[in-house]
């Protein structure tokens, strides 16, 4: 399966893509995890103020006949959600590096250097399947 | 686990860049594009489903007739050549070994349908009650294949590949007759809409799925098989029907005909006695899944989701649910419990989506 990986984001092993910028950490799923989801249908995500814990679902995404948990990359608090996409699920489908689930703001900036690299994550693809 | 087994189309399937799952000990087609598009293509065209790991059971000789109205629920014996009939077969304490469709090929010549997870268990039933009666029973799913055609186009692409194809009525079978491989066509399907099942052997029904997608037919997969089902609340062996229900408590009360002389399970059955009602709801917000607790408008568990998808064609969650017969509410307020959290649901008399079918 072709799928695009780009090299300024950081990812997890969930397939969850993370922006770091500063202390700000944007998240979304990968290419992969779309493609291999099908037609997305449901985004269920934590409301503005939550905190979440590193490695703990904190939403789901749904397609037609699946449902799977979501988990955060880092621990933080939830400063922001893409309404937008919770509207328009299929959003993600067209375009899931653009389409952003929540940001956070992180406890703890080190937390980000456990996360795979693009070049780690696109091996991790390649050995899963 | 033993080997996965495979249907004869299943290279065809790869070729078509299909998601393969283990379902009921086969490697089937889950998904070919897109299950949106493959749903929306059986409603409003034409699509086709390679279903060969349904199990074929022939039933042959004088008492064939008298011998299936024995095993199954539904009335066989008064329906003319030609018909085909859906029908429980139950126990004799009226539980539901299987829910299956019996085609009444020529006079003492009867073919049953089954679901692949249930071959073995069908047929060692059927043996057991075959003692006295004066035909052959044969398992012969090996050597058949099955394709699905389904959607109100269905008629016009088949007639094109088998000119000689009559215009059947709903739920009518065919046997070509004549010196080529056997090829037995019915109108029936699982998806509400018109449509046609074709039963041949292997080599008959790869050129025939061959010759369907040259025509543009959509090939589709499991997925779409299921959300098409459920828009028209069809039930599935396993999710709706089990091995300790009987065929009441999954709204089939109509399948069971009770001034039939004699058949397996009426003594039970005639009490008609149901511990459960399976219900229609669907859901404004939220999709329900099998499994998830069905709350009353106290906020007690009533029952459970059996099967749940989003409806394509509706765009919402929809799902069917099994209530225990004596929680039914009769202010009919119903929530699903998703996650934690309560969502609304509405319960509805007619199936979620009106298929076309004739």
């Amino acid at each position: 399966m072709a799928t695009q990986i780009p090299g300024n984001l950081k990812y997890t092993k969930e397939h969850e893509w993370a922006l770091v910028e500063g202390d700000t950490v944007t998240v979304g799923i990968t290419d992969f995890a779309q493609s291999a989801l099908g037609d997305i249908v449901f985004v269920e995500v934590p409301e503005v103020g939550s905190d979440l814990k590193i490695g703990s679902t904190f939403g789901v995404v749904e397609s037609i006949k699946s449902v799977s948990d979501l988990y955060s990359p880092v621990s933080g608090e939830v400063l922001a959600k893409n309404n937008d996409v919770e509207g328009s699920p299929e959003k993600i489908n067209q375009d899931a590096y653009g389409s952003w689930l929540i940001k956070v703001k992180m406890n703890n900036t080190s937390e980000t250097q456990n996360l795979l690299t693009a070049e780690q994550y696109q091996e991790f693809c390649n050995s899963s399947h | 686990m033993s080997q996965m087994l495979k249907t004869h189309l299943y290279d065809e399937h790869v070729k078509l860049g299909a998601k393969i799952v283990p379902f009921a000990g086969w490697d089937m087609p889950v998904q070919y594009s897109s299950v949106k598009d493959e749903v929306l293509a059986v409603r409003s065209k034409v699509g086709v489903f390679d279903v060969s790991h349904m199990g074929e059971f022939f039933v042959e000789g004088q008492d064939a007739e008298k011998f299936v109205d024995h095993l199954v629920t539904n009335d066989i014996l008064s329906a003319p050549v030609g018909k085909a009939i859906y029908s429980p077969l139950c126990r004799e304490n009226g539980t539901v070994i299987d829910d299956l469709i019996v085609y009444k090929l020529a006079p003492g010549r009867v073919m049953i349908c089954v679901n692949a997870s249930n071959i073995e268990k069908d047929f060692s039933w059927m043996k057991s009650k075959h003692h006295g009666y004066d035909c052959s029973l044969t398992n012969l799913s090996s050597i058949f294949s099955l394709l699905a055609l389904q959607g109100p186009e269905s008629f016009k692409i088949l007639k094109s590949i088998i000119p000689q194809l009559p215009d059947l009525e709903y739920y009518s079978v065919f046997e070509s007759a004549g010196g080529q491989q056997p090829i037995i066509i019915a109108r029936t399907g699982y998806t509400g809409e018109d449509g046609f099942e074709i039963f041949g052997h292997h080599q008959t029904i790869k050129d025939m799925w061959k010759k369907l997608m040259e025509l543009g037919v959509t090939p589709c997969g499991l997925a779409a098989r299921d959300v098409l089902r459920l828009e028209v609340c069809y039930p599935l062996y396993g999710h709706e029907l089990n091995d300790d229900l009987n065929p009441f408590d999954a709204g089939l009360g109509w399948t069971v005909k009770l001034n039939k002389t004699n058949f397996i399970g009426n003594l039970e059955l005639n009490k008609k006695l149901s511990k459960h009602k399976l219900i229609k709801l669907l859901l404004d917000k939220g999709i329900p899944r099998e499994g998830y607790p069905v709350m009353n408008s106290l906020g007690e568990k009533i029952g459970e989701v059996t099967s749940g998808t989003m409806s394509v064609v509706l765009n919402k969650g929809v799902c069917l649910a099994r209530i225990e017969i004596d929680k039914v509410p009769t202010d009919e307020v119903f929530s699903i419990d998703i996650r934690n959290k309560l969502y609304p649901a509405q319960i509805l008399k007619k199936p979620f989506v009106t298929g076309g079918h004739k």
